[in-house]
């Protein structure tokens, strides 16, 4: 009974929670006015505006490009190094492996800056290869700049789904291969990776979606040049009119879950096709590696290369962004050399409070939503019947929501919605926003971790005499404890990478370090943004470090 | 009044049906076998019992109290039932202490701690686990957990204990020693128990009465020897001991016994069912019931030695004619040759 009643509680609040910013949205786009104007009426003037608008109709070929072509670039670099990761004898892969996941816990706003830093026109490298070569040879703001950054910021998503599905994989098909006489090429496009085609399909639809929802790479790399993507079109959209516009952002941020909607829908249909192709059980047995014989460093060095340019490069140009004065052409390194910057943060209560806020929304927030998710995960755990499945399609809603439109729909329902406007400048608006953002992934980190506890240990205490609730407290949690607190550290990444959730909800009380980024990236305070940026991803890092320590699985 | 009652229990999966329409009754003390090969049912009707299942159809009690009831819609769950269960995984709780996994079930009926502390330290020093009542499951052997699992199901006195496979998971050597004392202790506390096993020497071994499923229904029931000496259908009398099969017409028949024949044979068995001359049978054998003979007589084939192999404790022999293929036990290496193979009539049983 006491279940039964936690069961309606957690369906109604996430349902609430996730279709009442939607919501919102698709009603506000169909309003002449803001939906809060007693003049509002119904009607399409809104969709005929950005409808007919060249400029949105620029920023969603743009972003269709951009989704395509870093799409073209991540599924064939990921499939390879899941390839070489889960199946060869590439050398170090031990060591290498944990490293393939970090940009997934950088955040893009800083990745973004940091290729500014480091390879923008008057960036660090690109300034040493002018002083070389005489010449930039490359243009970091374009649109092909910002797919080729794009495509291999996102190489981990495919690695995680390819290699995860090759592990899966009975090692046996391939020495049938390699007894027959094939090569690990050979074996790779003929055996390993034609097997694992749902998981290629499934990450390449990913990447495909993530295309849609990109915010902090366009805003930085994009803005330059002039171009607009669609988030970054909705981002602009106030300043381009002059006058805060409601219905417009609202039109397309629902044109924006338009596309997305269907491509997560057939992503989840997809995976159902990978569980029935699932036949190839692995038994988990040790194997030998498929020896890469003499390509065994070229492949190496192609990781290597990677890595640097997607982790080591941009860090280490926001990094040395953070300790200049002032950098151009002309400009020694030695002399120029200061800590001031970070100095400086101590200077704007707001950045300090930016920096306490994250912390506080990354441990507090980060352990209240694990609670949370777990409650929800709890109360569909093994669970028969349609909550279940119910929970499994809310949870791709918000998948389909960028942070940037959750953000503005959580806005503008803490504005207008008296009672609990009061709310919005307190952190807790923001912690509900991103709690909707990261609820798919925070499902599936504890719904996994939920599944590791045998059936049988449950039932036993479901016959001894304990009822759901007693089962959860004596037996799944306390069995499952060292998953949440690796679950934890994982939403502790994540809400401190955030910052497009954060863009709107951005006010006194409200500060966090990716949202204020965002905010400092239109005034130019190069200086302060690149000591944010290091004190986040030294924060982020710390993290990432305990979690390694812990041995936190970081592909889940 | 029987502890236990099912009655015409249906319960199918999508497509499959696992059981169809399965009823048995459990006396006190009793301990009865369901028997079966994988895929029988025999684990979905223990679930269905302990009320981790919900049949399609049928009726559970227990003690005279109904506890499921599909036509009444009435379903009392499984943490209400009082039932103990052991596992076939064990499913010793890892977090907790032998004596926690042992004392939970006290626990949740608010035994006082004091009474908790004798009546766990009883069960546990009957199960001769006394001097590991601090330990982790972890730190215990398969066998030790399986005794933990028995301890845990009987701590609280449940009127029916549910056992599926609880030696399955146990090395050979184990299991036989298993057998003994887990009859011993269900005997010792008065508990009915309902046993289900694949294994036909275990059910053998431990139970008072054995009910043979396959494919959903119940194939027959009855006391061990009946079971292996008298069964009743060729699926039971396959399924028990080690068996010869000849497939072949029945030449006559006297609706009591029947002659099977082919070419160079002919042999009289117990007609099991109503057959006549030219009707297709399958005849089976028990292997220990045949014997090698010194010559010619009533029921004796000559055949060829195929092969011989060396058992150990006894040889099997291999004889063959066409459409007659019959293992043979014997004590000694044959050399080749022909031999005359007894078969008695009463031993071999024409389904």
């Amino acid at each position: 009974m006491k279940l039964r009643i936690s069961r309606v509680a957690a369906s109604l609040g996430v349902t609430v929670a996730v279709a009442a910013p939607l919501a919102l949205l698709v009603y506000q786009s169909f309003l002449s006015d803001p939906f809060f104007d007693p003049r509002a009426t119904l009607g399409l003037e809104a969709y005929q505006y950005v409808l007919t608008s060249g400029d949105f109709h620029r920023a969603f070929l743009s972003s269709f490009a951009v989704s395509f072509g870093m799409t073209a670039i991540a599924l064939p670099l990921g499939s390879l190094l899941g390839f070489l990761v889960a199946r060869t004898d590439l050398p170090g892969k031990h060591w290498l492996e944990p490293w393939l996941l970090v940009p997934v816990f950088l955040s893009p706003v800083v990745l973004a800056f940091g290729y500014v830093v480091a390879v923008g026109p008057v960036g660090f490298f690109s300034l040493w290869t002018k002083a070389l070569v005489g010449t930039v040879p490359w243009n970091l703001y374009s649109i092909a700049g910002l797919i080729v950054i794009a495509g291999l910021t996102h190489v981990p998503h495919v690695f995680i789904y390819v290699s995860a599905a090759l592990r899966g994989l009975d090692p046996a098909v391939e020495e049938a291969a390699r007894v027959t006489g094939a090569g690990p090429w050979r074996i790779a496009f003929s055996v390993s990776l034609p097997l694992v085609r749902p998981a290629i399909l499934f990450s390449g639809a990913l990447v495909f979606l993530l295309g849609f929802e990109l915010f902090g790479l366009p805003l930085v790399l994009g803005d330059p040049a002039g171009l607009l993507v669609l988030t970054t079109y909705l981002y602009k959209l106030t300043n381009l009119l002059g006058v805060p516009s409601y219905q417009l952002m609202a039109v397309v941020a629902v044109s924006i879950v338009a596309i997305t909607f269907p491509l997560v829908y057939f992503q989840r249909r997809m995976v159902g096709a990978a569980a029935r192709y699932a036949v190839i059980g692995g038994k988990g047995r040790a194997f030998r590696p498929l020896p890469l014989g003499p390509l065994r460093w070229p492949m190496l060095a192609i990781v290597i290369l990677w890595l640097l340019s997607v982790v080591a490069l941009p860090l280490a140009g926001i990094a040395l962004r953070s300790v200049v004065r002032n950098w151009g052409e002309g400009v020694a390194l030695a002399e120029v050399l200061t800590l001031d910057h970070f100095r400086g943060l101590l200077q704007y209560p707001n950045l300090v409070r930016g920096i306490a806020n994250t912390l506080a929304i990354g441990v507090l927030g980060g352990a209240l939503a694990v609670a949370v998710y777990a409650l929800i995960a709890l109360s569909a755990h093994r669970a028969k019947g349609i909550w279940p499945a119910w929970l499994d399609y809310l949870s791709l809603v918000p998948r389909a929501l960028p942070g940037l439109v959750v953000g503005l729909a959580f806005f503008w329902l803490f504005l207008f919605v008296k009672p609990i406007a009061p709310l919005r400048t307190t952190l807790f608006s923001l912690w509900l926003a991103y709690s909707v953002v990261w609820l798919a992934y925070g499902l599936k980190l504890i719904t996994a971790t939920l599944m590791q506890v045998a059936p049988d240990l449950e039932d036993a205490a479901r016959v001894t005499g304990a009822g759901p609730a007693r089962i959860a407290r004596d037996v799944t949690l306390p069995l499952v404890r060292f998953g949440l607190i690796g679950s934890w550290l994982l939403i502790f990444m994540m809400f401190v990478r955030e910052y497009s959730t954060g863009v709107y909800l951005l006010g006194p009380g409200t500060e966090v370090i990716g949202s204020l980024i965002v905010a400092l990236w239109g005034t130019g305070a190069l200086d302060l943004i690149s000591a944010l940026s290091v004190v986040e991803v030294v924060i982020v890092g710390a993290a990432l470090l305990a979690a390694l320590r812990l041995g936190v699985r970081l592909d889940a | 009044m029987p502890e236990l009652v099912a009655e015409d229990i249906a319960k199918r999966l999508g497509e499959n049906e696992i059981l169809r329409g399965v009823s048995l009754r459990l006396e006190r003390g009793e301990i009865l076998a369901l028997l079966g090969p994988s895929g029988s049912g025999k684990t979905t009707l223990l679930r269905s019992v302990a009320g981790l299942e919900r049949p399609d159809r049928g009726r559970i009690a227990i003690g005279g109290k109904a506890i499921f009831d599909a036509a009444a819609n009435l379903e009392i769950p499984a943490e209400r039932r009082g039932l103990g269960l052991v596992f076939q995984s064990y499913a010793v709780w890892p977090h907790r202490t032998v004596f926690e996994n042992v004392a939970y079930g006290l626990k949740l009926r608010r035994m006082p701690n004091g009474e908790i502390k004798t009546k766990v330290e009883g069960m546990l020093t009957r199960l001769g686990l006394k001097n590991l009542t601090g330990r982790y499951p972890h730190q215990l052997s398969g066998g030790q957990q399986q005794r933990v699992a028995l301890a845990r199901a009987l701590a609280y006195g449940p009127p029916v204990l549910l056992l599926d496979e609880p030696l399955s998971n146990l090395d050979a050597k184990l299991r036989e020693e298993a057998r003994h004392w887990i009859r011993q202790i269900i005997k010792e506390t008065h508990s009915a128990a309902l046993y289900v096993t694949h294994d036909q020497t275990e059910a053998l071994a431990i139970a008072d009465r054995i009910m043979v499923l396959d494919q959903g229904i119940v194939q027959q029931e009855g006391t061990p020897e009946e079971i292996y000496a008298r069964p009743a259908c060729s699926f039971v009398a396959e399924f028990m001991g080690s068996n010869n099969r000849i497939s072949a017409t029945i030449a006559e028949s006297d609706g009591r016994r029947a002659r099977i024949a082919a070419d160079g044979w002919s042999l009289w068995g117990e007609l099991h069912g109503a057959k006549k001359a030219g009707d297709a049978a399958t005849g089976v054998v028990r292997v220990e019931s045949l014997r090698l003979a010194d010559g010619g007589g009533d029921n004796r084939v000559r055949m060829p030695l195929k092969s011989a192999s060396y058992l150990g404790e006894r040889w099997e022999y291999l004889f063959a004619l066409p459409g007659l293929e019959l293992r043979v036990w014997g004590e000694r290496a044959l050399p080749p040759g022909e031999y005359w193979v007894a078969v008695p009539p009463d031993a071999l049983w024409l389904f």
